[in-house]
């Protein structure tokens, strides 16, 4: 038995990519496990005052995401869970992919301008993904 | 020598102005540009550089900056003595104590008062008191950020605000662009209008010697407007996406909403609000105590909130951001640099041929070009260094001394210019970051197709009542 493995935001691709997750693990019946990867690194680009917890903050964000994405698993009749981790977010999801013996990972794909990588970065990180974790990598 | 002599005699950044281009400008002509002119101004512009394009952490970008200003003044100038820039104890003079104790006090005072979660329980009681109307959630929004940045600091409200607003935006199938970036917009405003909101309004404000009072007597009415007129803006910007959004939330999103918004510590809430507005007492009040310094008023919060409160004290010595702190001293260092070597001077001497004796066009000029710089560089190394050339403006052209009217020129353009791009200010930095922590990435031109516009407008308006009030 394989494990879906889902990293995800709260953007309007990330909800394409759950989706692409929900129909795979229905598909298989292979559990599924959305993550969230609060990275605060941005951050660094600014000498401002923070005197607010920020990664707490990042948490709770990303908890009210997960419950989105477990609820609309939930429509579709998946059992899902949720998964959140703070940190720097490739070694974060690739540390995840691990631990839980992740069999297929499910990336969002760059959305033009908008997105967190170009084509040719995105590529290359799915082929580095799939080195490290030896899992399946499947984009909507 | 002329240096050491106005050095020696500096009681204030006016009289180094005017001693040092006295000093160097032995004929009343051009101050003539040395290598130490030269080499202080390639510092600067490197820091400028490194800061504005993100090459390094604004915190290194500065203190680069003023360990390269030592290093020419003491290794260079064993070589060669017109090498020196700035020394040591020369460089202290420039540091301004007074904003760098009032960030560290209201750091202390904001760590309490935002443990307590105060503000995301207030950004979910708007979401209810509004019921399901999504125009009037987006305007108290806004309102609140605009509040909270004047009251505290325009970052920490953004880092307070955003993620709550993201969560109700994304629950309500509305953008969080619609609710995040006039919430940005709004937090340049705001913090233009007391001496604490944004850091530019710290410098000028303590350059001056103002008091809270004095300060936001100035600045709060035009503050208003601009905010008022944001909202207005706001409402015909987004006017479609209002209209879209869903009007209620699914009860286990709401539920969890309303979890993450309630307050655990009651007791602490008290504390920390109750000594927040004894400390804002204060600071209004500081004019009957000898014009005790805000940054006074704010250390003593800060310590009897210690007090009282308790908290672990190395947690709380790691909450101030010892980071912010460094940046401002490698600014004010490296700035001093300029103004000592008579670089900054001979800037001033250009501009203020520009402006000629015109008070109006002096003050046009200070507005937009500060403004157009803020929304392209960082506020703060421009603010300090444009602080000696606004003395040198205000002592040159008739008409500016008694009103100060170049100064808030200044703060206007600096503030309201950081709205612009996303670029342009601290909060602009941080509230993108959140957004894309969100999975929404804003691009450099999605920001300016709404912070141009508002910018232009509020800069116009600022223009008109600077002209009205003065």
């Amino acid at each position: 038995m394989g494990l879906v493995l889902c990293a995800t935001r709260g953007g309007e691709e990330s909800i394409v990519t759950q989706q692409k997750a929900i129909s795979i693990a229905k598909e298989r019946v292979d559990p599924l496990v959305f993550l969230y990867v609060a990275d605060s690194s941005f951050l660094d680009k600014t000498a401002a005052a923070v005197v607010v917890d920020v990664q707490d903050e990042l948490m709770h964000m990303g908890e009210f995401f997960l419950v989105m994405a477990v609820e609309r698993a939930a429509e579709e009749g998946v059992g899902a869970r949720a998964v959140i981790r703070a940190g720097s977010f490739v070694p974060t999801f690739i540390e995840v992919a691990h631990e839980l013996e992740a069999t297929t990972i499910v990336l969002g794909r760059p959305g033009g301008e908008t997105g967190r990588f170009n084509e040719e970065d995105f590529s290359a990180f799915c082929h580095y993904l799939a080195e490290e974790t030896q899992a399946e990598i499947i984009t909507p | 020598m002329a240096m050491n002599l106005f050095l020696l005699l500096n009681t204030s950044h006016l009289s180094h102005l005017k001693l040092l281009d006295s000093g160097i400008v032995d004929t009343g002509s051009e101050p003539v540009l040395g290598i130490a002119v030269i080499i202080s101004s390639v510092i600067f512009i490197l820091v400028f550089v490194a800061i504005s394009f993100q090459l390094l952490h604004e915190t290194a970008a500065a203190l680069l900056g003023a360990v390269l200003v030592f290093i020419f003044t003491y290794v260079g100038s064993y070589f060669h003595p017109d090498l020196s820039l700035l020394t040591f104890e020369e460089a202290m003079d420039f540091v301004d104590w007074n904003v760098i104790f009032l960030i560290m006090g209201m750091m202390i005072i904001m760590a309490i008062l935002a443990e307590t979660h105060v503000f995301r329980w207030l950004a979910f009681r708007l979401y209810q008191m509004s019921r399901g109307r999504t125009w009037l959630l987006l305007a108290t929004l806004i309102t609140l950020t605009g509040l909270t940045s004047a009251f505290l600091n325009n970052v920490t409200a953004i880092l307070l605000i955003v993620p709550l607003s993201i969560q109700v935006a994304v629950a309500i199938d509305l953008h969080p662009f619609a609710i995040v970036i006039p919430e940005i917009l709004a937090s340049n405003i705001g913090g233009a209008a007391t001496l604490i909101g944004d850091p530019p309004s710290t410098i000028v404000g303590s350059h001056l010697g103002l008091t809270f009072g004095e300060y936001s007597s100035h600045m709060a009415p035009i503050s208003l407007i601009c905010m008022v007129v944001l909202i207005v803006i706001i409402r015909v910007m987004y006017h479609s996406d209002i209209r879209k959004a869903k009007k209620t939330i699914s009860p286990i999103l709401l539920e969890r909403l309303a979890s993450e918004s309630a307050i655990e510590d009651r007791p602490k809430l008290f504390k920390a609000l109750f000594i927040t507005a004894l400390t804002f007492i204060f600071f209004f009040l500081a004019d009957i105590f000898n014009r005790m310094p805000p940054s006074v008023v704010a250390l003593t919060g800060a310590t009897v909130l210690m007090i009282w409160v308790r908290p672990d004290m190395h947690r709380m010595v790691h909450e101030v951001d010892w980071t912010t702190l460094l940046f401002f001293v490698g600014v004010f260092i490296t700035v001093g640099a300029l103004e000592a070597t008579g670089a900054i001077a001979w800037i001033a001497r250009q501009i203020a041929r520009l402006a000629g004796e015109s008070v109006m066009l002096a003050t046009l000029l200070t507005t937009w070009v500060s403004g157009f710089a803020s929304g392209i560089v960082d506020n703060i190394p421009f603010t300090v260094a444009a602080l000696p050339v606004v003395d040198f403006l205000t002592e040159t052209v008739p008409g500016a001394i008694q009103s100060r009217i170049l100064y808030w020129a200044l703060i206007l353009g600096a503030d309201l210019g950081g709205n612009a791009t996303y670029l342009g200010s601290a909060p602009n930095i941080v509230a993108v970051g959140l957004l894309s922590q969100a999975g929404y990435r804003v691009t450099f031109g999605r920001f300016a197709r709404d912070g141009v516009p508002v910018t232009i407008i509020t800069l116009l308006i600022a223009s008109i009542w600077l002209m009205l009030r003065y």
